[in-house]
């Protein structure tokens, strides 16, 4: 028969506090123990006089809580119960404990930091910039193509093909690739080309074709729009990328732009593009996909080259203001970088620490 | 009104969503779970806009009668029996799940199965030592070929060891440079938009 | 005309015909090479071999057919181990195709062990949404889920009550082909809610997963096929995985032999200027 002592001593030591950074429909309940159990029971109380009840249990590797059940503004008291196959023993009460609303989540504060940092920097860069200052910007080769790829499409009376990816709009590089398109269009519309923009999501399609139509129109050239080059295709990866490939084939475009968001489609577009002889653009920012076009396409946007793309065709100061205020942004994380790693070799954790994020 | 109303409701949006980040409370948090289920809702809701334009386009094809217009007749159909086994039967099973299973998976994979033969033809153009930086590339890519396979470690046991340096150290170091380099980019241009600086996007137009 | 005169005009359809050869003949004429583990498989087999039983496991099928192939075997070896060590699996997917996928590998495996629907594993089928969707996932499932895969009521299930937030899950595996899924879960799920997740991607994404794995925001990975082909020699279960093992070496070698030719017709081209 196995003995059972069940002790009100403090052998478990438990602490009950209001969840930090949440709504107020919380309290944590954590505790140490020096004593093996197979398993924890947290109890809780809104008066100890009148008894606890148990409303979780967890096991022997769990010493943390969050109890959600609670309304805001009542007080509560815990215990927690530890078992294992010959002891019970149980904590003192603590409390009382009230859920609170936080109005700021202090664990997400150096983030705040951070982006007030940048967003300061892109303002200030744009303000100068304003103000008619020049601001110097490296050239980057797949944008200084674009002009030249779209002229040789015109030359040869074939038309663009443009591949905005294959996700929606709610991502940025589908975001990034629709401004792009903007600029792209108003070329070909200049020209007379024709241009192609095949699209996987309905919501894409839409904008698309608002956005070359728009930009025909802003070059006198409405007449030059037809909707039904910009069609959606289908949302499934495969049956998307088969459909552009038949596209290609048949169309034989001189010009293939692949700007956007893409995963494993991405190396079939630009080796089936290859074949028929275009001449091939691409940018995406996930860098698992960029060396498939780096290695099959004439020229490659990286990462955030997709992103200035925009702003560097427009070579409107603004825009460009805001790419020196983004660089202003990546001199800071180097000089941080730098700080973190000698800081980490010397064996401080305090630098480190202040950029962990907390939920 | 046109212009003007858009680039409101972007800024509107855009900036509620960033504050509510960093504000726990309920009512914040309840507005913005509940922006986002509007625009899960527009998305369902342009599902029956993308069918429309693709019957619309393979339709037009079809009756001018334009080249190959008999694949847009197969297209037309294999959507229909698509659309009508998946609305008949009971769910998960019946037509629509044979279907998927047999004619779906399998032109899925080989889709993607042609990747076995573009990486080949890719490799065997783009890994040339033209340059010291393009002799490193095909150094690193020929180790990492031959280390990530069984054969790799029958040649050398060290192999896979050395391949799993060149993963977590060079190519995780340059994959990091590249990812905060890009979410840089992306808050600029995310900046750009919620300011209405760059609305390129909705289509032409001028600052 | 010599041999590197010819390759100068190379038909890449001849290389097509050498790495189909080289994909078929190991398939027929298996050599059986050894599978060596790699410590991020290792990682993912032994926090499952830590699980008590009785553990719920979540196994979010996200991939659609095109990466079949590829995360297929891992689905199949993963819920093999699972099922031995009594583990309960809740399978979900943020693709539309995924837990149609997932429940194949369900109906293949799940026999095998006497498991019993809605009590050892259960189906609650695609869950669109993404990022919201797993924020409220987390914090409570009745909000999301009232209804498995086959529209049996989720209270009527045992597991299905069982799992009320992400407190009640001590395991995710995710099986990602790309967007919505392991970095959701990772940002969305984990970092919220605390809980370790391990995954399976393609051999694509796999390189991306590693500052995820240095940084312990996972604590596994199964890369392409190859991971599948490590868990499934760990798990004792030799499948298509082990079997896609020959190929994938002889293809590689022949990728490699095939830079080298590349490699010496830009030399060969480089003299002749």
């Amino acid at each position: 028969m196995s003995l059972i002592l069940f002790l009100v001593i403090a052998g478990i030591e438990a602490e009950a506090y209001d969840t930090p950074n949440d709504d107020g429909s919380s309290i944590t309940t954590t505790w140490t123990t020096d004593t093996k159990f197979e398993s924890f029971e947290i109890l809780r109380s809104e008066n100890p006089e009148e008894g606890f009840e148990k409303i979780y249990e967890v096991n022997k590797k769990t010493s943390r809580y969050i109890d959600s059940q609670v309304q805001g503004g009542v007080q509560y008291y815990y215990k927690i119960k530890g078992q294992s196959a010959d002891i019970e023993l149980l904590s003192e009460a603590v409390g009382p404990v009230k859920a609170m609303a936080q109005i700021f989540n202090t664990g997400r504060s150096n983030i705040a930091i951070c982006i007030f940092i940048l967003f300061f920097a892109i303002i200030y860069y744009i303000t100068r910039a304003r103000r008619g200052e020049k601001l110097f910007i490296r050239k980057i080769p797949g944008i200084s193509a674009i002009e030249e790829a779209i002229g040789r499409a015109t030359e040869m009376g074939k038309p663009v093909l443009y591949v905005p990816g294959i996700m929606d709009i709610d991502e940025p590089e589908t975001i990034a690739s629709m401004s792009i398109l903007g600029r792209i269009a108003e070329k070909t519309a200049e020209y007379g080309t024709p241009l192609y923009v095949p699209t996987s999501k309905a919501m894409v399609m839409s904008m698309a074709q608002q956005v070359v139509k728009e930009s025909a129109i802003k070059v006198g050239r409405p007449d030059w729009f037809n909707a039904d080059n910009i069609r959606y295709l289908t949302d499934d990866q495969f049956g998307y990328v088969s459909a552009v490939d038949g596209i290609m084939v048949r169309e034989k475009p001189a010009t293939n732009f692949y700007l956007g968001k893409f995963y494993a489609e991405s190396l079939i577009l630009a080796e089936t593009g290859f074949s028929t002889g275009a001449i091939q653009i691409a940018g995406t920012a996930l860098p698992d996909q960029l060396p498939f076009f780096v290695a099959a396409c004439d020229y490659t946007l990286l990462g955030e080259e997709l992103y200035a793309a925009s702003a560097y065709l427009s070579q409107e100061p603004t825009q460009l203001g805001s790419l020196k205020g983004q660089d202003f942004g990546k001199l800071i994380f180097v000089i941080v970088v730098v700080i973190g790693v000698l800081t980490r070799l010397l064996g401080t954790e305090f630098f480190y620490n202040l950029f962990n994020t907390m939920p | 009104m046109k212009r003007t109303l858009p680039i409101v409701i972007v800024f509107a949006c855009g900036f509620f969503m960033i504050i509510a980040f960093f504000i726990p409370l309920r009512g914040f948090q309840d507005v913005s779970q509940t922006l986002q289920n509007w625009y899960i809702g527009v998305i369902a809701f342009f599902v029956f806009i993308g069918i429309f334009n693709l019957v619309k386009v393979n339709v037009d094809k079809i009756q001018r009668r334009l080249r190959d217009w008999q694949y847009n007749v197969i297209l037309l159909i294999f959507l229909a029996i698509m659309m009508i086994a998946g609305f008949v039967g009971r769910p998960g099973g019946g037509v629509f799940l044979y279907l998927f299973e047999n004619f779906h998976i399998p032109l899925g994979a080989t889709m993607f199965s042609l990747l076995a033969f573009f990486v080949a033809s890719a490799a065997f153009r783009a890994f040339r030592a033209r340059t010291p930086e393009a002799t490193l590339l095909l150094i690193a890519a020929v180790l990492v070929m031959i280390g990530r396979v069984p054969i790799g470690y029958y040649i050398w046991h060290g192999f896979p060891d050395l391949v799993e340096w060149i993963m977590t150290v060079p190519n995780t170091a340059a994959k990091r440079g590249i990812l905060f380099g890009a979410d840089l980019g992306l808050i600029s241009m995310a900046l750009r938009v919620l300011l209405g600086i760059e609305r390129s996007y909705m289509g032409g137009g001028k600052e | 005309m010599n041999i590197l005169d010819r390759l100068v005009k190379f038909d890449r359809r001849i290389l097509f015909v050498f790495v189909a050869l080289a994909v078929i003949i190991p398939l027929l004429i298996p050599i059986g090479l050894p599978v060596d583990i790699t410590r991020p498989v290792k990682h993912v087999y032994d926090r499952v071999e830590s699980l008590p039983e009785g553990s719920i496991v979540v196994v979010s099928v996200d991939y659609d057919p095109g990466s079949e192939a590829e995360l297929y075997p891992a689905t199949e070896a993963f819920l093999e181990h699972c099922f031995r060590k009594n583990l309960r699996v809740y399978m979900m997917g943020l693709w539309p195709a995924g837990p149609k996928l997932g429940n194949m590998a369900l109906e293949q495996i799940a026999p095998k062990y006497n498991k019993e629907y809605g009590v050892d594993y259960i189906n609650i089928g695609y869950r669109p949404g993404g990022p919201v969707m797993l924020v409220s996932l987390g914090r409570n499932v009745a909000d999301l889920v009232r209804t498995d895969y086959a529209g049996t009521p989720i209270d009527s299930l045992p597991l299905g009550r069982a799992v009320k937030s992400a407190r009640d899950m001590d395991l995710v595996m995710t099986l990602s082909a790309g967007d919505p899924g392991v970095l959701h879960w990772i940002i969305y799920f984990s970092a919220r809610y605390g809980t370790p997740i391990a995954t399976a991607t393609t051999a694509i994404m796999a390189p991306q997963q590693y500052p995820y794995l240095s940084s312990r925001q996972l604590i596994g990975l199964l890369g392409g096929l190859k991971g599948a082909a490590e868990y499934e020699t760990l798990v004792e279960r030799k499948a298509r995985a082990v079997a896609g093992m020959d190929s994938q070496s002889i293809v590689h070698l022949l990728l490699v032999a095939f830079i080298i030719l590349g490699n010496m017709v830009l030399l060969y081209q480089r003299r002749k200027k």
